[in-house]
């Protein structure tokens, strides 16, 4: 998929990045980003993914959602936007901050379908909730280095168990939802 | 009789006291951690009510020494004697309304929901309160100029600016008071030392260790109560209450869930790790570090040695390097530490090793020799302290001996693995 990625992205001068997030765990699933770029792609893929999952949940609750959602952020130095290939798959792409709205609009328009096109259809897994909850901690939560033993603690589920969070009994699963709830203060996860 | 004439060393024992009561410096990296370890292990309103005892009481032990000392004798005095100690010390600038029957107490600047906001509060929602330390503070400082009995006075934090609030708030109300421990004071410690050993690159150490206690002498709070120095906001601190709360708490956690005790213990470690991490780290690239001792040089063995000597710097106790080879390990000692002195008196001699702040402490001080590289003058953040801690474990460490126990040192021996 690397490959075809580097071919689509040839023709797009203003282009900085490209990867493309698999959902609903917004893991990358492929990228292709611009030599000398300070970031990487796996830095940031799951950060627009949580955004993507987020704005569908707004504009769900709005009453608003469609599967063709696009997502435009213009920040000082790029532009990236952010759209829904299918349910399963999320592209992001960053422009530099210069290029003109409409050519990004055109390369954009081309660029995903060259990019769909070498999708592979799939069945997203269902991977089990208690390793989504451990990847979505590990990602989130204050001292990731930290929150095995955290969560362990107050979770009372001890750190074997948690080493193998596939594993998981429904009540540890609650258990564990309810710890990464409170270590990141919010009321539900968004997985 | 100015705060810093309150001051008072131990100096062959690198120990520090404020009118004969232990003090060290913390920063707000271990503080945060520490508090929150003891909440991950007790849950939040145990958790709390743990930490404002153990504040309530330590800082009653040094409020009592201090009045003592000074001559302050009534409420008026007291009460300003008091709020002038805790901005002196780091722990933010307090205002006090009260009277016999308790009252308020509010701060737009206290150490511990300034800095967790600082730290935290763009990634996490805080509900509960952070300010344990000034509610117990408040109490103690309200029932000794009233001149009321220990814990007659309860204390409720109903507003913190960790919580997004604009200042703190507390309400302090009448309780059923009890009889004080007694203060674990100069002399207790005194008692729970062993004689100082040399160690590896002794003379050099000794010689820093004092310029930094020198510096540390000219360390207090600014307009806001906070220290803000060598990147971190520095507390002078009362081992009493760190002591009181880790050792409470694994007490209980032995009692009643022992399973839960090894992630105790880790999480101890770690907070010995962020001490070493950004303290001493932070004090190592500081320009006044430079002024001091010269520029980083980038050699294992000096960052060894320049870490025991801030160790002794910030009161920790006499820790000495014992034995040093590069890559493989390190052997610390310590004749003297401020967890010794109120484990012994307060609880007896200890089954097994508990220094886990300097167990922490010693696997990070390896990390912070072998690992960073000194010369590129990184930047010490909060990421490049979790990629270091986060990546498999470089080493391993194991307290080999415990003044605790009764042994005849503290060992703590560093293997790679």
């Amino acid at each position: 998929m690397d490959r075809y990625l580097e071919q689509a992205v040839t023709e797009v001068p203003q282009l900085i990045g490209i990867f493309v997030t698999a959902m609903p765990d917004a893991l990358l699933f492929s990228s292709w980003v611009r030599e000398g770029t300070s970031w990487s792609a796996e830095d940031v893929a799951s950060y627009f993914g949580d955004l993507v999952r987020a704005n569908r949940q707004g504009l769900k609750a709005l009453g608003s959602w469609s599967s063709e959602m696009q997502v435009t952020i213009e920040s000082a130095e790029s532009l990236v936007v952010l759209r829904e290939l299918s349910t399963d798959f999320v592209c992001g792409c960053v422009f530099e901050r210069t290029a003109p709205l409409g050519m990004v609009r055109l390369h954009l328009k081309r660029l995903l379908e060259r990019v769909n096109q070498a999708l592979p259809r799939v069945q997203a897994e269902d991977r089990p909730r208690g390793l989504r909850i451990m990847e979505f901690l590990d990602r989130y939560a204050p001292d990731p280095h930290a929150v095995t033993l955290r969560v362990s603690l107050r979770s009372g589920i001890s750190i074997d168990e948690l080493k193998a969070p596939g594993n998981l009994s429904a009540d540890q699963i609650r258990r564990l939802e309810e710890t990464a709830c409170k270590i990141l203060g919010v009321n539900q996860l968004s997985l | 009789m100015a705060i810093g004439d309150l001051r008072g060393l131990f100096a062959e024992q690198s120990l520090s006291f404020l009118a004969e009561i232990p003090y060290i410096y913390h920063c707000h990296h271990y503080n945060l951690f520490h508090d929150q370890t003891i909440d991950d292990a007790l849950g939040e309103d145990e958790g709390a009510r743990i930490r404002t005892a153990a504040a309530h009481n330590a800082f009653r032990d040094l409020l009592s020494a201090v009045y003592e000392r000074s001559g302050a004798t009534t409420p008026v005095e007291r009460i300003a004697l008091a709020s002038e100690l805790f901005q002196w010390m780091g722990q933010g600038k307090l205002h006090l309304d009260v009277g016999a029957g308790g009252g308020r107490a509010r701060s737009a600047s206290l150490h511990y929901g300034y800095a967790w906001r600082e730290k935290y509060g763009a990634r996490v929602k805080r509900v509960e309160p952070a300010d344990a330390v000034a509610a117990g503070f408040a109490a103690a400082a309200t029932e000794l100029a009233f001149g009321l009995p220990s814990d007659a006075i309860a204390v409720t934090e109903r507003k913190c600016v960790a919580t997004r609030d604009a200042e703190c708030e507390f309400d302090l109300t009448p309780a059923m008071g009890h009889p004080p421990l007694p203060p674990v004071d100069e002399m207790a410690v005194r008692r729970y030392v062993v004689p100082p050993v040399r160690g590896v690159d002794e003379d050099r150490i000794v010689a820093i260790s004092q310029g930094l206690v020198e510096f540390m002498s000219g360390v207090q709070g600014d307009e806001r109560g906070l220290i803000a120095a060598f990147n971190v906001f520095v507390t002078a601190h009362l081992p009493g209450y760190y002591n009181e709360t880790i050792y409470e708490t694994v007490h209980r956690a032995e009692r009643t869930a022992p399973s839960s005790v090894p992630a105790i213990e880790a999480l101890m470690q770690q907070a010995g790790q962020a001490c070493v991490f950004f303290t001493f780290g932070n004090v190592l690239l500081s320009p006044e570090w430079e002024g001091l001792v010269g520029p980083p040089t980038g050699v294992s063995s000096d960052v060894i040695s320049f870490c025991t000597s801030i160790a002794r710097g910030l009161g920790f106790g006499h820790w000495l390097v014992n034995e040093y080879e590069p890559r493989k390990r390190l052997v610390l000692q310590c004749t003297s530490n401020y967890e010794v002195p109120f484990y012994r008196s307060r609880y007896g001699l200890a089954k097994k090793p508990r220094s886990y702040f300097i167990q922490g402490a010693a696997q990070a001080m390896m990390v912070l020799a072998e690992v960073v590289k000194w010369k590129e003058r990184p930047q010490l953040s909060n990421d490049y302290y979790v990629d270091l801690f986060r990546a498999k474990p470089r080493y391993r460490v194991e307290q080999t001996k415990c003044l605790m126990r009764g042994d005849s040192i503290s060992e703590y021996v560093v293997d790679a693995m």
